[in-house]
């Protein structure tokens, strides 16, 4: 018992150091309602990072690209390539959300593994990635419901309800269920795995504090964008779904 | 160990809003209804060294205790927490998507699309050249053809009509020798005939001498 003690103080003293504090969040109030601060000032660190970067990348397009709009070109391209792919000829008007979808969801990742957030102290909670938190993540979710549900409706109006009831009449329940399971989804995949490699990093960081935790930090920079390729894809797939036709 | 990351586990797992039964309060004092949010967390991992006689306590009772009540101890670590911060963050979604459609998408975009085409355009164009490049290339070798054919034919006009002024030289000179030769040749008859004309008096009266001489008849 003694000893047992004895290990969890220690592990305390290293808990600490690390400074783990899941669920935990520093609260504003705003109107009577409450938001969780952290997460919005990360959020809108990430959206000046963005604005930022990309204001001063393209703010004079050469035609010969070099350094920043080079990357930004590619980064361009790469994200109209994955409409395209996924939504098809008429992917043009869906490039802006797509992208913003990328683009905030990688850098809220990487921003969360890369910047020392941990330096600033809050009253209560931590800063950490925005899709650290599962207000981000289901908001985003919702918003790509929205957008299938616009993207179907402008483009085939009322018909569009009729894929509920396709092939057959008696998937009606699957079909409907799918409108729920797919922003559950998206938004659980999102947090769990950035939750899951933030906990894993400093859980590990607590266990062995040096070289150790920095093939897991390389791993949670891979993961972290191959989860804002997956979100961005998948609400790509799922415009390009409710736009297809069934005949 | 174990059991800190069991515990930390068991928040991901627990409801929020469970009602508290707590029979033994153990070293936090602030613990309170769980309905008020603004309270602070019942557990915060940031233990400052003076707590941590305390904490042994705690880990104690948590060593001691079985898990669900340690579920109750995290209970105020929500992650399923939803509030305005939903709907601020889609704001803050749709207003960074718009705004970075004004600065990024469609300005670089148009711009590439406007360089692609120019490119593509260029590229087309070069093609055409290439077309004429070809024509006159063609034609300038017409040229060289013609100058060609017309030199060599000049070059054998004169070489023949060289030619045929040197046989024309040639049969000249080869008539002239022919006829100095024939002339040299008849003047050569000519004398020979003399002298073998002069030659037969000459034998003639030398026989006629010889016969007066062995023949002293008379």
């Amino acid at each position: 018992m003694n000893v047992l003690s004895c290990s969890i103080n220690t592990l305390n003293g290293l808990y600490d150091l690390s400074g783990v504090e899941v669920g935990q969040h520093f609260y504003w109030k705003i109107g009577g309602f409450q938001v969780h601060g952290q997460v919005l000032i990360t959020s809108w660190v990430v959206i000046a990072i963005l604005l930022g970067s990309a204001t001063l990348a393209v703010r004079n397009p050469q035609t010969i690209p070099t350094g920043g709009q080079n990357f930004f070109e590619y980064v361009l391209e790469f994200i109209r390539d994955v409409s395209k792919t996924q939504i098809g000829e008429e992917y043009g008007p869906w490039v802006p959300f797509i992208g913003t979808m990328f683009l905030f969801i990688f850098v809220s990742n990487w921003s969360g593994a890369l910047l020392p957030w941990k330096i600033i102290q809050l009253p209560h909670g931590e800063l950490a990635a925005p899709t650290n938190d599962i207000n981000t993540t289901v908001a985003l979710a919702l918003l790509t419901s929205v957008a299938y549900f616009y993207a179907g409706l402008n483009k085939k109006g009322l018909g569009y309800f009729g894929k509920y009831i396709q092939p057959t009449p008696i998937l009606l329940p699957i079909n409907i269920l799918e409108d729920f399971t797919k922003p559950l989804s998206l938004s659980f995949r999102l947090f769990g795995n950035i939750l899951a490699d933030e906990l894993v990093v400093v859980v590990l960081v607590s266990l062995v504090p040096s070289v150790v935790p920095i093939p897991v930090m390389f791993l949670g920079l891979f993961t972290s964008g191959i989860q804002a390729l997956i979100f961005a894809t998948l609400a790509a797939a799922y415009i390009g779904e409710s736009m297809e036709g069934h005949h | 160990m174990a059991n800190m990351i069991m515990a930390s586990s068991k928040t991901l797992i627990t409801s929020p809003p469970t009602p508290k039964s707590n029979p033994q309060p153990p070293p936090q004092p602030s613990l309170s209804l769980p309905a008020i949010p603004t309270t602070k967390p019942l557990f915060s991992l940031s233990i400052t060294p003076k707590t941590l006689a305390t904490a042994a306590a705690v880990a104690a009772s948590i060593a001691a205790t079985p898990l669900p009540s340690l579920a109750e101890e995290f209970e105020k670590a929500q992650l399923f927490d939803f509030d305005l911060t939903l709907p601020i963050i889609a704001a803050e979604f749709l207003f960074l998507m718009f705004t970075l459609d004004k600065l990024y998408y469609s300005p670089l975009g148009n711009f590439m699309d406007k360089r692609d085409a120019e490119i593509k355009e260029k590229l087309s164009s070069v093609k055409d050249t290439s077309t004429e490049v070809k024509a006159l290339e063609e034609q300038a070798a017409a040229i060289m053809r013609a100058a060609r054919a017309e030199i060599s034919a000049a070059l054998n006009k004169m070489k023949k009509e060289t030619a045929a002024e040197v046989d024309a030289k040639l049969a000249e000179g080869r008539k002239k020798v022919e006829a100095e030769l024939q002339e040299a040749l008849a003047s050569l008859e000519k004398q020979k005939e003399e002298t073998i004309k002069s030659l037969d008096s000459q034998i003639a009266a030398l026989s006629q001498e010889i016969v007066n001489k062995v023949l002293p008849v008379k």
